[in-house]
């Protein structure tokens, strides 16, 4: 019999089961994992992306392969606004895990009218702001490296989530990610998870063509998490720890060690986003591995390691 | 195929490597078992469902044996799993066990030849949907091309045992005769249909096979073959003919227009780059048509296929 270990986290003012969420992108809209793993015990849950609109995504090939990861370009291929209500919320809704839908979109009305629609939804948490999508060619990552342009959007979107709790996803190529994190806290944000996908590009040399029809996409898995692991600590120290707002630190988590450094660099939750692809039930692994770590490290609560990175010896 | 014990849920499961040997020139044969509920879920497996295979722990060759063309990738560490189909499924009581031929194309692949008796495999499956038989059929034609003969091989024993009352004869091409993945060469290939090809007679199906190079069989187009077949049988009800084909896309599309111009049911098995081969990363796009509109649709390789009906698919050149 496993030793008691109360896993719950404090979010941006929900109580978690535990700090695991999967990522956007990553989970579908939850039925296609549930063969795999026990949904209701992840801490949250983040839809793919939802736009106004249904959306057909890019061309293949869209995705490759690197060293250590991968490259996607989906182009937020999904079912639009209300075939989501009508046929995705329903499952979504008997979910007992913390559910948070992404938002995307081209124009800030779009992402408002998505809001608005699900603000008042009893099995949405909270929502998700996709304003670092690295394969659309318009709205995405645009709204994100500009920080006047993330505290406008944030602002319009909290204004029409009412109640539920708002994250805003940053990107990871921009200068000074702390000058986002403050825009998006300066709008109205209550979370912010980082980091989303690098753009990256892979040139097959046989026809000197790049390997993906959108010619880029988004680089993720293993090879990014050092990135995000700086990116995390950067942003609790300099934005976060002070304005008080949780943040959910993502970028190539596969393991519960993995999980750990981000706790420690300055995360209240992770989401394990690529690792799903390849280990289904990769999050409520982590979930484990994350409450034996504590056991061993014979740590009382989850938030006592979060930002408790010490100086270099 | 024994259904009995069969269960229709997809999961994780790990299967012990029976045998993992080079059978001919150009492929290799692991011949997996599974017990327990792995057996149930595999006894359930349909010609042309799918597997992915978890290579990432898999050691690296040692360098004398990597071929010259894979030195500069063989090093890069293998994140994703890799969809295979299976050959060959046979469930008794207690075990299944089921062949996977598979060529050296890269870091994966190499990764496989490691595999030795005993050792543990972890894959996920059965996944996808297979080959399906509609009512009334009494002429089953399988088309292949290349790497496509492993799900028809298994299609064509799944038709002998539990249709024996189909005639099904096979049509297969290659772009040279040593890029087949047949484990038994005949001495020489007859150029007509003949059951000189073993994979294909020790089942019943007598088969001709179409090289582009004339290394074997007709010199060009398998769809040659196929047409010749369809010329030389006019008499045959359409609706009691079905095409099944699984190859490189241009193969198909070629193969899905003789089929629809003929008005001939025709299941074509597709391909496409996939991460996780469960829906979850919507990678394997394939480009339909919709009944009744001019807009087209993407569907999930993985979870709508990966086979599909010829009509549907708007076939392009990607991945090919």
């Amino acid at each position: 019999m496993a030793e008691r270990f109360d896993m719950s986290v404090k979010f941006a003012g929900l109580k978690l089961a535990n700090p695991v969420f999967t990522a956007s992108g990553t989970c579908g809209y939850a039925d296609e994992l549930a063969d795999f793993l026990d949904v209701d015990a992840l801490g949250g849950f983040i839809t793919k992306s939802i736009t106004l609109k249904p959306r057909k995504g890019n061309p293949t090939p869209r995705i490759v392969e690197t060293d250590a990861g991968m490259l996607n370009a989906i182009g937020l291929a999904n079912v639009g606004l209300e075939r989501f209500v009508a046929e995705k919320l329903p499952v979504i809704a008997r979910m007992k895990s913390a559910v948070f839908v992404n938002v995307a979109g081209t124009t800030i009305e779009e992402y408002v009218a998505v809001v608005e629609r699900l603000a008042e939804e009893k099995a949405i948490a909270g929502f998700e702001l996709n304003i670092s999508c690295p394969n659309v060619k318009k709205g995405g990552i645009s709204f994100g490296t500009d920080p006047a342009q993330v505290e406008e959007i944030t602002r319009a979107v909290k204004k029409a989530c009412g109640s539920k709790v708002l994250i805003v996803k940053l990107a990871p190529a921009v200068t000074d990610i702390s000058v986002t994190a403050r825009a998006a806290v300066a709008g109205g944000a209550d979370a912010l998870s980082l980091i989303n996908t690098f753009t990256a590009m892979v040139i097959d040399i046989e026809t000197r063509r790049p390997v993906l029809a959108n010619r880029t996409g988004g680089l993720s898995g293993p090879a990014i998490k050092p990135v995000a692991v700086y990116l995390v600590n950067k942003v609790y120290r300099e934005v976060a720890r002070e304005a008080g707002i949780p943040l959910l630190g993502l970028g190539g988590i596969r393991s519960a060690a993995d999980a750990v450094e981000f706790l420690i660099a300055g995360a209240t939750a992770v989401a394990i986003g690529t690792a799903s692809f390849v280990e289904p039930d990769c999050a409520t692994q982590v979930v484990a591995g994350l409450r034996e770590y504590c056991l061993r490290k014979k740590i009382a609560r989850l938030d006592e390691l979060t930002g408790s990175l010490h100086e270099p010896a | 195929m024994t259904r009995k014990h069969a269960s229709r849920k997809k999961g994780s499961h790990t299967g012990t490597v029976l045998s993992n040997v080079q059978a001919g020139e150009c492929f290799w044969k692991l011949r997996l078992r599974f017990d327990g509920e792995a057996a149930r879920a595999f006894a359930g497996f349909t010609p042309g469902q799918f597997i992915q295979f978890d290579v990432s722990d898999l050691a690296i060759p040692s360098t004398g044996s990597i071929p010259t063309a894979l030195l500069d990738g063989a090093r890069r560490n293998v994140l994703l799993r890799r969809p295979f189909s299976f050959s060959d499924v046979t469930a008794d009581a207690d075990t299944t066990t089921a062949d996977l031929l598979y060529c050296i194309v890269g870091p994966a692949s190499l990764r496989m030849t490691t595999l030795r008796e005993g050792d543990t495999a972890h894959l996920i499956g059965p996944l996808g949907n297979g080959f399906a038989v509609p009512e009334g059929k009494q002429t089953a034609l399988l088309v292949v091309g290349g790497m496509g003969l492993p799900p028809i091989r298994c299609l064509a024993k799944s038709l002998s045992i539990e249709h024996p009352d189909i005639e099904t004869v096979a049509f297969i091409g290659s772009r040279t005769v040593n890029a087949l993945p047949l484990e038994e060469r005949p001495a020489r290939f007859d150029k007509g249909m003949s059951l000189s090809v073993p994979t294909f007679a020790t089942l019943g199906v007598p088969s001709m096979v179409a090289t582009d190079d004339g290394s074997a069989g007709h010199q060009g187009p398998v769809t040659e073959c196929l047409s010749q077949w369809l010329r030389e049988n006019p008499d045959r009800p359409r609706e009691e003919v079905i095409v099944y084909a699984c190859g490189p896309e241009r193969m198909l599309a070629a193969v899905a227009q003789i089929a629809n111009a003929k008005e001939i049911d025709c299941q074509v098995s597709m391909e496409r780059r996939m991460a996780c081969g469960i829906g979850l990363c919507q990678s394997c796009a394939i480009e339909c048509r919709v009944v009744g509109s001019d807009e087209t649709i993407y569907k999930l390789c993985c979870q709508d296929g990966p086979v599909f009906d010829a009509r549907e698919v708007v076939f392009g050149a990607d991945d090919a």
